[in-house]
């Protein structure tokens, strides 16, 4: 298992480090080089160029940082309103936990890529912002839940019971009691809401409805590359194979959730 | 097995990564004798009936043999002795209501031990029916196991344990957590298993089980035999030191410095008083327009059957449960954190993740403590240091219970209820934790709202008593309130 999780660790590093270095020391991904349509792959260019020129390399790495920051910031975001959502309703109970629990259930209602494409559809198309609004807001619903019925049970037991009685307050119970047992449990959540996040973003890419070309995007390059799968086919592997490591990468990352 | 016949044990042993757990010379079980072993927790009495039964962990290493009539096993096959479950050999285990299938209605899984069982078999229920109400259970069989008291759990499990017709009976400290009346029933039921020519090997840290249960006992300790022989004879007159130390922790022969005296004749200023308070579970009413008033530095012991509302009563005083009528009133001097309370899982009681020295900081931390009173409590309750090092569960449950004295005394409390709180211990453990907890508690003259099942427990501790009675019953709106 932590062998597992070691060679998933090492592996994300260098992705993310492609994804933060690669975007200074490559060439400019949008740079068209008409006259080297479609350039096999070489030294020089070792990922080739695409149908207008471009650099499949430098536009791989700009892709894969989009991918990670946008999908850390989802994670981030959802992370922190689903699990301050899910405190304050075990917490507090009564109203604050109806509202809450109603306004989750209708998000549950709504299948998690229509949420987004709303959201997309009420922004001007391929808006970053809108694709950041829209994935927090599919997930959130996931943290609030989990942290909801764990923290209930967490605040229900007699250790807390205890601590109200030695007068220990808030802090005390939060800090002691349960970021330690939620801990575990967010960030395997958190592991799991990247792999959702990334896919999600190219998966409307894809589709074209994300991101807008010619932004440089893991699944805007994989339709783009469709046209040419034949001539050339690196073109729609690269982009195939990042998706793949990333999610096996944070997949593998994953402790093992038995309870010591 | 058809004509009565005895069980041989010869040289059991059992080791863990080398350390014996278990090692126990020749033992002899006949029909109609009944052996019980006693001993503290750690001594590695159940090791020894789950190594009988063929159930322990593959982990650990067993030698010997058993002979039962002509066959002879070998313990450290553990597969052998499993075509002789429920027909020669039953288990009834620790902790029945643990023990049974919650998914499950009564009478089905009573039905599942008759020989032959098949599904939908009419004559193993009938059978399973028949057993239940030999027991008094006979409205029970369509209930599931949640909805029994633990007294009824632990008689459908005796009922699925013995319906196979097995003789041969082990029983796994079956006074856990069972009130008195109840262990009586069970005590009933054993000795009619002996009487009917069954073989009983009871395993048990309740010296007033083993004293009903009579035949013979034998005193284990550290994974041996120390003393063995007629049960009178053990029980009354040991020879062995540990057999001696061992009895003397029964509470109804403490002698502690901190024993209750008689109560001072002027009443002291009243810390919680509770007028015509009444509460109800649904349906069932536990107590109604019941008055009480605790006084600075009054051992107050509220003992009853389980299920009475004993808990309930503390945490009503305690303000932790809401009323249905009448009001409890704190007196200024029990605010601010001076009502304590000790639970009776105190694993549960200290945050789970988390090692016990930050727990304890905090307490610290928050009701100014001086620095080194602490690791000066600790010492005086018997606690190493290096303990806080260490999570709740890494620890035994004795040792917690005491460092949760420490945390409750850190908050210098005026008053300190303790929930059953020694009720998980075996004799031994009960008494020095007992003894930690008077102790601080007469130099501090700090009040106590002590709620057990275990009466002699009750008069050991207590100088104001109070009895819940039966559930369900009606009782009279102020329940006996007798001095000691």
């Amino acid at each position: 298992m932590t062998r597992l999780r070691m060679l998933s660790a090492g592996l994300l590093i260098a992705l993310v480090a492609f994804a933060l270095i690669g975007p200074l020391v490559l060439a400019d991904p949008t740079a068209q080089h008409l006259d080297h349509y479609l350039q096999s792959p070489s030294l020089a260019e070792p990922l080739g160029r695409d149908d207008y020129g471009r650099s499949v390399l430098a536009r791989l790495a700009h892709a894969t940082r989009l991918s990670l920051v946008l999908g850390a910031a989802c994670v981030a975001t959802a992370l922190l309103v689903g699990t301050a959502a899910g405190v304050a309703s075990a917490w507090l109970g009564g109203w604050v936990d109806a509202v809450l629990r109603a306004v989750s259930e209708a998000f549950v209602a709504v299948p998690a890529l229509l949420i987004v494409l709303m959201v997309s559809a009420l922004a001007s198309g391929g808006s970053v912002w809108a694709l950041y609004l829209g994935i927090a807001l599919a997930q959130w619903v996931e943290y609030f839940r989990v942290v909801r019925s764990r923290s209930g049970l967490v605040l229900g037991s007699p250790a807390i019971e205890a601590a109200g009685l030695l007068r220990l307050g808030r802090l005390h119970v939060v800090r002691r009691h349960l970021w330690p047992d939620l801990r575990p449990m967010l960030t395997t959540l958190a592991s799991l809401g990247m792999v959702t996040s990334i896919l999600a973003m190219s998966t409307l890419g894809f589709v074209k409805v994300g991101l807008q070309p010619p932004r440089a995007e893991l699944g805007l390059m994989v339709t783009e590359s469709f046209a040419f799968y034949d001539a050339a086919p690196w073109m729609a592997v690269a982009p195939v194979a990042v998706l793949f490591l990333l999610t096996v990468c944070f997949l593998g990352l994953r402790r093992s959730e038995t309870v010591s | 097995m058809t004509a009565p016949t005895s069980l041989d044990l010869h040289r059991v042993t059992v080791r863990h990564r080398g350390r014996p757990l278990v090692d126990v010379s020749d033992l002899r079980l006949e029909p109609g004798r009944p052996v019980t072993i006693v001993g503290e927790s750690g001594s590695g009495k159940s090791v020894l009936a789950h190594a009988v039964m063929g159930t322990l962990d593959p982990g650990l290493e067993v030698g010997g043999a058993m002979s039962v009539g002509e066959r002879r096993l070998d313990l450290a096959d553990r597969s052998n002795r499993q075509f002789l479950w429920g027909r020669d050999l039953a288990l009834l285990p620790q902790e029945p209501a643990l023990a049974l299938d919650p998914t499950m209605r009564v009478r089905g899984q009573v039905a599942e031990g008759v020989p032959g069982f098949r599904r939908r078999d009419q004559h193993a229920t009938a059978v399973a029916e028949a057993a239940l109400g030999r027991l008094g259970l006979a409205d029970a069989g369509a209930a599931y196991p949640h909805t029994l008291s633990g007294g009824m759990a632990q008689r459908v499990a005796y009922a699925a344990a013995t319906v196979g017709g097995a003789r041969v009976l082990i029983v796994d400290e079956p006074s856990k957590g069972l009130d008195p009346a109840s262990l009586d029933r069970l005590a009933d039921l054993l000795a009619e298993h002996t009487a009917g020519g069954g073989i009983l090997l009871t395993i048990t840290h309740d010296l007033r089980l083993a004293r009903r249960i009579g035949g013979r006992v034998l005193v284990m300790r550290e994974a041996s035999v120390v003393e063995q022989g007629p049960a009178e004879q053990v029980l009354d007159a040991p020879t062995h030191d540990y057999t001696r130390r061992l009895l003397a922790a029964e509470p109804s022969r403490w002698r502690h410095r901190w024993a209750p005296a008689l109560p001072p004749a002027d009443p002291s200023p009243a810390l919680v008083t509770a007028t015509r308070v009444t509460k109800s579970y649904g349906d069932v009413p536990l107590f109604e327009d019941l008055s009480l008033r605790i006084g600075a530095g009054e051992r107050w012991a509220v003992s009853g059957p389980s299920g009475v509302g004993k808990t309930t009563l503390g945490n009503v005083l305690l303000r932790l449960t809401s009323v249905d009528r009448g009001t409890v009133e704190h007196a200024p001097a029990a605010g601010g954190g001076r009502l304590q309370k000790l639970y009776q899982d105190p694993t549960l009681s200290f945050p789970a993740r988390v090692r016990l020295g930050l727990a304890m900081r905090d307490v610290v931390q928050r009701h100014d403590v001086a620095a080194g009173r602490l690791e000066e409590l600790m010492t005086a309750v018997g606690l190493p240091p290096d303990l806080l090092d260490r999570r709740p569960a890494q620890v035994s449950g004795g040792e917690l219970q005491r460092l949760a004295i420490v945390r409750a005394m850190m908050a210098r409390p005026v008053l300190v209820f303790a929930d059953e709180a020694t009720s998980r211990l075996d004799l031994v453990t009960q008494e020095v934790t007992v003894d930690c907890l008077m102790t601080e508690l007469s130099d501090t003259g700090c009040a106590l709202l002590l709620v057990t099942h275990d009466r002699d427990l009750a008069t050991a501790v207590a100088d104001h008593h109070l009895d819940l009675g039966t559930p369900g019953r009606s009782r009279p709106s102020l329940a006996g309130i007798l001095p000691a």
